[in-house]
């Protein structure tokens, strides 16, 4: 379990910074951006929240 | 600058707080990567990019000025402080009490926690920013120095308020968010800038074929440089240099981190802060400075440094998010902190209660927008004020001894209250001042004679000073 978030956390990160760069190549609205990097970062705090929180309570 | 790196001194501190750390509690130096690396993308560093803007800055000046003083910024961690932590390796509080006497170090923690107290404030400005932008009342501009509307008051109480009660019932909660927070928001401080120069890509007409279009666009475009905006400082290559620099000089100089590298198996673990100096103090600062030139590029008149609107219109809800949390993580630490020094004037006092009481001091305090507006300014009287004690450490560490003084003079001679470390500190930040004030030499610059100013001060007066030791008490 503790692998595939942490799998599916960087594949939010993913998410989260590829769209801007395409929008930076110019193929990508700004709109579709921020949709997109509004969901990563919802799945990002979903999926890395229990193993990283966890990985600081040791 | 700071987010996590608060947080981690008080739990380190709250560890080995008088002893020093043992070799089975070392850590290794991942641990300081990560650290750093989160630490220093913070809720300030959407004020600070985007006031090197207003301050005139050219491209040149800014991505040279980064790179010397970032790199200034970690060998002062790696020279000065790092090597004294793991020789020592005890908290700053506990050295300071040896060298300087119990009471002196109280009013090191009381100068110490209202400056958190003012930076918390600036914080929380941060975070307000982001409200605004959903119930649309008027919020400061640039140079303002009061509240400027009823909203603008109410939207600063409610999120302050809510970071104080959090910070009082669940410090350690919001420092485990601020850790999962971290990864995420370096990568939305990134696509900022990416974002944003897209948007002058497009609103310039420019055609990029190669890395030089991109150099010849920041140049023309949005650091152009020239003069800079009404009540703001021109920024050069040596103001940028020495702020990047002395930003968080109250942790490398002014010895603050020797309480997190006390834990560090090697003194070139300090490497590890180049992590948080080119994530935090050069991309942050120049995706945050690309969405202010941009806002200045649609309209020259519109001159408000707000990170709230600045990120929702680079990322939408997404920013919005980014600019609330970076506000909140880092004054969540800096509130807690800035409770903990208070709390030393009075150790009987409830740390919940002085919590609430600091928080609250930090919220009517964001309701300026005086000291985020102004927060170059504020961040180098910061680490000026915190400075002279950084050069009291390092001369009691290194140099002492070879002018036939004592080191850990206090400690040695039962005094409460080393006049000699006092003094230093003192008679150093009245020099500052009168250079400031009348020498007409910028607060950026008198750190570094500062320095030096402090060390000689110390050295000399504790020749005066120290007459009686107290023998029978090892080091």
């Amino acid at each position: 379990m503790r692998a595939i978030l942490q799998i599916v956390s960087l594949l939010a990160l993913i998410a989260l910074t590829l769209p801007s760069i395409i929008f930076l190549a110019g193929r990508l609205e700004l709109d579709t951006v921020k949709w997109i990097m509004l969901v990563a970062t919802v799945v990002w705090f979903v999926a890395a929240t229990p193993w990283m929180w966890k990985d600081k309570a040791k | 600058m700071d987010t996590e790196q608060q947080s981690q001194q008080t739990q380190a501190g709250s560890e080995f707080e008088r002893e020093p750390v043992p070799k089975n509690a070392l850590l290794g130096f991942k641990s300081f990567i990560g650290m750093y690396a989160g630490e220093h993308c913070a809720g300030t560093e959407l004020m600070i990019g985007p006031l090197f803007v207003a301050a005139g800055v050219s491209a040149f000046d800014l991505v040279m000025g980064l790179v010397v003083g970032n790199t200034l910024a970690v060998l002062s961690w790696m020279f000065l402080c790092a090597p004294i932590a793991t020789r020592r390796r005890l908290t700053l509080y506990y050295q300071l009490e040896k060298i300087c006497g119990r009471k002196l170090v109280i009013l090191y923690n009381l100068a110490n926690g209202v400056m958190f107290c003012f930076l918390a404030g600036a914080m929380v400005t941060v975070s307000a920013t982001a409200v605004g932008v959903w119930f649309k009342f008027k919020m400061p501009g640039l140079n303002d120095l009061y509240p400027n509307s009823i909203g603008w008051v109410v939207a600063v109480a409610v999120v302050g308020g809510l970071i104080a009660v959090v910070a009082a019932y669940g410090y350690q909660t919001v420092a485990k968010f601020a850790n999962v927070a971290a990864p995420w928001m370096v990568l939305v401080f990134l696509a900022f800038g990416f974002v944003g120069l897209r948007h002058f890509i497009e609103a310039t007409g420019t055609e990029i074929g190669s890395l030089a279009d991109v150099w010849d666009l920041a140049k023309t475009q949005i650091w152009k440089g020239g003069t800079p905006l009404e009540g703001q400082v021109k920024f050069t290559f040596w103001h940028v240099t020495f702020f990047a620099w002395f930003c968080n000089m109250a942790m490398h100089i002014g010895m603050s981190d020797l309480s997190v590298f006390r834990f560090a198996r090697k003194s070139w673990y300090a490497v590890a802060s180049s992590a948080g100096m080119y994530v935090g103090h050069f991309m942050a600062w120049i995706s945050a400075s690309i969405l202010y030139a941009y806002q200045l590029h649609l309209d020259p008149s519109n001159t408000d440094v707000l990170p709230g609107p600045l990120a929702h219109r680079a990322a939408g809800l997404a920013g919005l998010l980014c600019v609330i949390i970076a506000g909140w993580t880092t004054a969540n630490p800096t509130i807690y902190r800035a409770g903990l020094a208070f709390q030393a004037l009075a150790p009987k006092s409830s740390r919940f209660k002085v919590t609430l009481i600091t928080g609250a001091i930090a919220t009517v305090a964001g309701m300026f927008p005086a000291i985020a507006m102004k927060l170059l300014g504020f961040v180098a009287l910061y680490g000026l004020i915190l400075m002279p004690m950084g050069a009291v450490i390092f001369v009691d560490f290194w140099l002492i001894r070879k002018f036939g003084l004592q080191s850990s003079y206090a400690a040695l001679s039962g005094k409460t209250f080393n006049w000699a470390a006092g003094l230093a500190w003192f008679v150093t930040l009245a020099i500052a001042w009168v250079l400031v004030k009348f020498a007409g030499v910028q607060i950026f610059f008198v750190s570094l004679p500062g320095w030096f100013v402090a060390a000689v001060l110390y050295i000399v007066l504790s020749k005066f000073y120290q007459k009686k030791v107290r023998p029978s008490v090892a080091e």
